[in-house]
């Protein structure tokens, strides 16, 4: 499995077209599902090569296109979410110069 | 996008095998479609947000936990303790942040339904310009398809029109037919009048010969003798007759 090829689980005789938002795999519970005494295992069951992390950014990226910004008449949700985001990014790295400008010296 | 992946798919279908050897992976490529648990992806609707950008999910997610206000308690409850610990440092630029936040609002709320509207409608053209071809071509074919229906009838009407013609020529050689029938009869009756005339005539004429041929002999073999004997039996008898009356 290189650059540039459909994950291995996909099967095109049985999947039909190939749907970069979706996982291929065995499915397992949902994250939102997960109950907080099972995270752990939870987690150790994620495929943490490179490439499995890449892949589930990449799905993630391919939900949010399908589900924001690549429906036919979409609203000023995704560019916000877009703005927040980056705002809160730009914010996190920037965070170690922020820390001086704090107002009071006691919390 | 979705089209795009589509039509690959469909190219990757079409030629698996070569294609499948060709990027190396999927290596599996028999199978029956699963239709119900892998359907087609359609294009959807835009997912639902509140407050501008969060997800709808979110708050779902909290419903069945902290009911309908929870969100919003975690939320501010968050933003306070971020705000009180100074974890969230409130510089300068944070209040350009507010300004810029209302501007963004003010606009939203102002412009936002006008623009959305005009973009609407601009999708609305785009997508009939890109629909229109493939309109024209159904509606095309379409048309060819009510005229090719009409040309059957039209081939069918001709049918009935040559069957009419068989039977018109059918009667013409009826007709002809009973005209040299009655022709022939005519011919045959008009030879056999001239028979029968001919024979009336012939007979006719030798009764008329054989008649005066009888009469002549008669009147030949009465000798004087015969005429006189004759004459004087008839005159015998006539004073038998007298003498009796």
């Amino acid at each position: 499995m290189g650059f540039g090829d459909y994950p291995k689980e996909y099967n095109p005789a049985v999947h039909g077209p190939y749907d970069p938002a979706r996982y291929y795999g065995k499915p397992d519970t949902p994250f939102g599902q997960v109950k907080i005494s099972e995270l752990g295992s939870w987690f150790a069951r994620r495929n943490k090569t490179p490439s499995g992390i890449a892949g589930a950014c990449s799905r993630a990226w391919w939900r949010w296109q399908h589900k924001y910004m690549q429906p036919k008449k979409v609203g000023m949700a995704p560019f916000f979410q877009l703005l927040v985001g980056s705002m809160t990014f730009f914010y996190v790295i920037n965070y170690g110069k922020m820390k001086h400008h704090r107002n009071y010296k006691y919390h | 996008m979705l089209s795009r992946v589509a039509l690959r798919s469909a190219a990757a279908r079409q030629s698996a095998s070569t294609a499948l050897v060709a990027r190396g992976s999927a290596t599996d490529v028999a199978g029956v479609r699963d239709e119900k648990n892998f359907p087609r992806p359609v294009r959807g609707e835009p997912g639902k947000v509140r407050l501008g950008f969060i997800p709808e999910e979110w708050f779902q997610f909290f419903h069945s936990k902290t009911g309908v206000t929870g969100p919003y308690t975690f939320g501010v409850g968050l933003a306070t303790y971020l705000c009180s610990m100074e974890i969230y440092v409130m510089e300068h630029e944070y209040y350009t942040g507010l300004s810029l936040l209302l501007m963004v609002y003010v606009a939203t709320k102002k412009f936002g339904p006008s623009v959305a509207a005009w973009l609407d409608k601009e999708v609305d053209t785009i997508e009939t310009e890109w629909n229109q071809g493939r309109q024209d071509t159904i509606d095309g074919l379409q048309q060819s398809i009510e005229e090719e229906k009409k040309a059957q009838w039209r081939a069918a009407g001709q049918e009935l029109l040559i069957q009419a013609k068989k039977e018109n020529v059918l009667l013409q050689l009826e007709a002809a037919y009973r005209e040299r029938a009655m022709q022939a009869y005519n011919e045959v009756k008009r030879r056999l009048d001239y028979q029968l005339e001919k024979n009336n005539l012939e007979r006719r004429l030798s009764q008329k010969h054989m008649v005066d041929w009888i009469v002549r002999s008669v009147t030949q073999a009465i000798t004087p003798d015969q005429e006189k004997q004759t004459l004087d039996r008839c005159i015998s008898d006539l004073s038998a007759l007298a003498a009796r009356n």
